[in-house]
């Protein structure tokens, strides 16, 4: 018991999940008189992931819905970070951004649409609107928490320091909310994927060859089902590493080396 | 150990309750039909309105599923949750091509369909990649008959495949009526003829004129389980869209006098589209080996009809090959 424990314990528990998964995923497809247009085995998604890799635009519209997600987070974080530093600064404000986020942070993007297809269009700057929306609110939530949670005595001794406004946000303010910062960039970067997919699926080939979300409604509408877990693969593919790579990478230079977390 | 076994029960749980959600339906007599909604599908309200599957089918118990398009539809007929569907034959054949058990078993109706565009566009010469055009979804009639112009007029199928937007009628009657970036609609009626009753919007391209002939625009498709499993509640089937059928094209009148209870028209709108000279309600299946070849030549199925049984039910006598 404990070796396993032990094992279970390592940075590399996630790959084992994931073989186990796979393995009863292959047994289910196998073993059961299960249709493959339901539950195909991992061969046929295989087959379907290296075809749409060799001979189709899969890595292309990976990259353009990974672009429309960057572009967003990167909109999203600077006007969480402008509103919430404002509303940090002035109770005013403050009242007007909490209004702000419970009118529309309960509001999914995607009930937005008829009005988006309405105002915006359905273009690419639609589904970045979605992507923006998704964002921002539970990212101002977070960094405003963020930035209640310090002690007053560190704004206190910046003070004392005689900082300018700005000196005390950049240098005081945003490392030592930064713990919160990052858990608000991975709920956005989430929400922005959700968001992204939802609205690639309805608003299609906006413009060239489209997002991974119109690939996956592409397979589905063509009844293509290893197709379908094809995209998914990718989708997960690319949040593993992100995960893995950026996240952690920025948690240990910063929050885990300051003793933050 | 102990922790083990409470996971491992759990785990059983989990498994023994995803298996009883399959273990309903062993009624003898049941059938399970998507309802959809428009002058297309009137036939439908009908039957549903009149009672026909009860009256020829004796003590049958008839389970009504609303469904919005028909990639929902194909979706529940793999998983078994429903029995007849009502949709357009390239979606059909593309289930069929993907190895699902189903097969035509009646026509239902033709409607008039085509690509609507704004006024500063002529013909589909005129369309730049700068310009969008929706439709319900990828592999829809309206697609493939898009597909089948851009095959006639630039000999590329694939033309205007990367300038769709994939929106449901309404939807996309509102998008190119608010004028922004969607510049053609290909839809049906009723949408088609509001849209042409719009000034700024004119017809550029009819189904009839892409497809170069009349074709079936829905037809009812139902799964092998139920054609081989309850005859009797399937020859019931066919019946009642026939009688239905028959019982619009004798009296429009009072068949548009039911509709207004199931659509937002009034009595004479309904009864206009009903009588209209390009609707048209009938059994006869029209258009399939076209499509079929079609498709199969633009790489938009993996292979062809061969032979009309392999595609429709036994009443081949029905169907226009």
């Amino acid at each position: 018991m404990q070796n396993i424990k032990a094992i279970f314990n390592k940075s590399y528990s996630k790959y084992i999940w994931i073989v186990i998964i796979l393995i009863v995923w292959e047994a289910v497809a196998k073993l059961t008189p299960v249709s493959p247009l339901v539950f195909p085995s991992l061969e046929l998604i295989g087959a379907a992931l290296l075809n749409s890799i060799l001979t189709g635009d899969i890595l292309f519209q990976m990259l353009f819905s990974l672009g429309l997600i960057f572009v967003g987070l990167i909109i999203g974080v600077v006007l969480s970070f402008v509103m919430s530093s404002l509303s940090v600064i002035s109770p005013v404000f403050e009242s007007f951004v909490d209004t702000c986020i419970s009118i529309f942070d309960p509001l999914p993007g995607i009930a937005l649409l008829p009005l988006i297809i309405l105002w915006i269009g359905t273009g690419t700057k639609a589904i970045l609107f979605i992507i923006v929306h998704s964002v921002l609110w539970p990212m101002i939530l977070n960094m405003t928490a963020g930035f209640k949670s310090i002690p007053t005595i560190y704004k206190k001794i910046g003070q004392n320091y005689e900082f300018s406004s700005a000196k005390i946000i950049f240098k005081i303010y945003i490392p030592a909310s930064l713990p919160y910062l990052i858990a608000g960039l991975k709920i956005g970067w989430a929400r922005a994927w959700r968001a992204t997919i939802s609205a690639e699926m309805i608003f299609g080939a906006s413009g060239g060859i489209g997002g991974i979300g119109w690939y996956i409604f592409n397979r589905r509408v063509f009844m293509d089902t290893p197709g379908i877990f094809a995209g998914l693969v990718m989708i997960v593919f690319a949040g593993i590493l992100v995960e893995d790579f950026f996240f952690v990478k920025i948690e240990e230079k910063t929050v885990k080396k300051w003793g933050l977390s | 150990m102990k922790r083990l076994g409470i996971i491992l029960s759990l785990l059983c749980l989990v498994l023994v309750s995803g298996c009883t959600a399959q273990e309903s339906d062993s009624h003898e007599k049941v059938i399970r039909i998507a309802e959809q909604y428009g002058i297309a599908y009137a036939p439908v309200q009908i039957i549903k309105d009149q009672g026909l599957l009860e009256k020829n089918c004796p003590g049958v118990q008839v389970t009504w599923e609303q469904m919005s398009n028909s990639t929902v539809i194909r979706e529940a007929m793999v998983s078994d949750k429903l029995d007849v569907g009502f949709m357009a034959i390239p979606p059909f054949l593309i289930g069929w091509d993907n190895g699902m058990d189903w097969k035509i078993a009646t026509g239902l109706s033709s409607v008039p369909t085509g690509l609507v565009a704004k006024d500063e566009i002529q013909s589909l010469q005129d369309i730049k990649s700068s310009d969008r055009i929706a439709l319900p979804q990828p592999g829809s009639v309206q697609h493939i008959l898009l597909a089948m112009a851009c095959q006639k007029e630039f000999n590329d199928p694939q033309k205007m495949d990367n300038i769709l937007v994939t929106l449901s009628h309404p939807d996309g009657m509102n998008a190119l009526l608010a004028g922004n970036d969607i510049t053609a609609h290909f839809t049906s009626t009723p949408y088609l003829e509001t849209e042409l009753a719009t000034a700024g919007y004119h017809e550029i391209l009819t189904g009839k004129e892409a497809f170069g002939g009349d074709f079936s625009f829905i037809v009812g498709v139902t799964t092998k389980k139920l054609h081989d499993e309850s005859p009797e509640v399937y020859e019931a089937f066919k019946e009642s869209v026939a009688e239905a059928i028959q019982f619009i094209n004798d009296h429009p009148e009072e068949a548009a006098e039911i509709l207004t209870k199931y659509y937002d028209y009034s009595k004479e709108d309904i009864f206009t589209y009903l009588t209209a000279e390009d609707t048209e309600y009938s059994p006869t299946v029209k258009g399939i080996r076209k499509f079929s070849d079609f498709m199969n030549e633009t790489n938009y199925l993996k292979k062809s009809t061969t032979d009309i049984g392999e595609v429709v039910w036994e009443n081949t006598a029905d169907a226009e090959y």
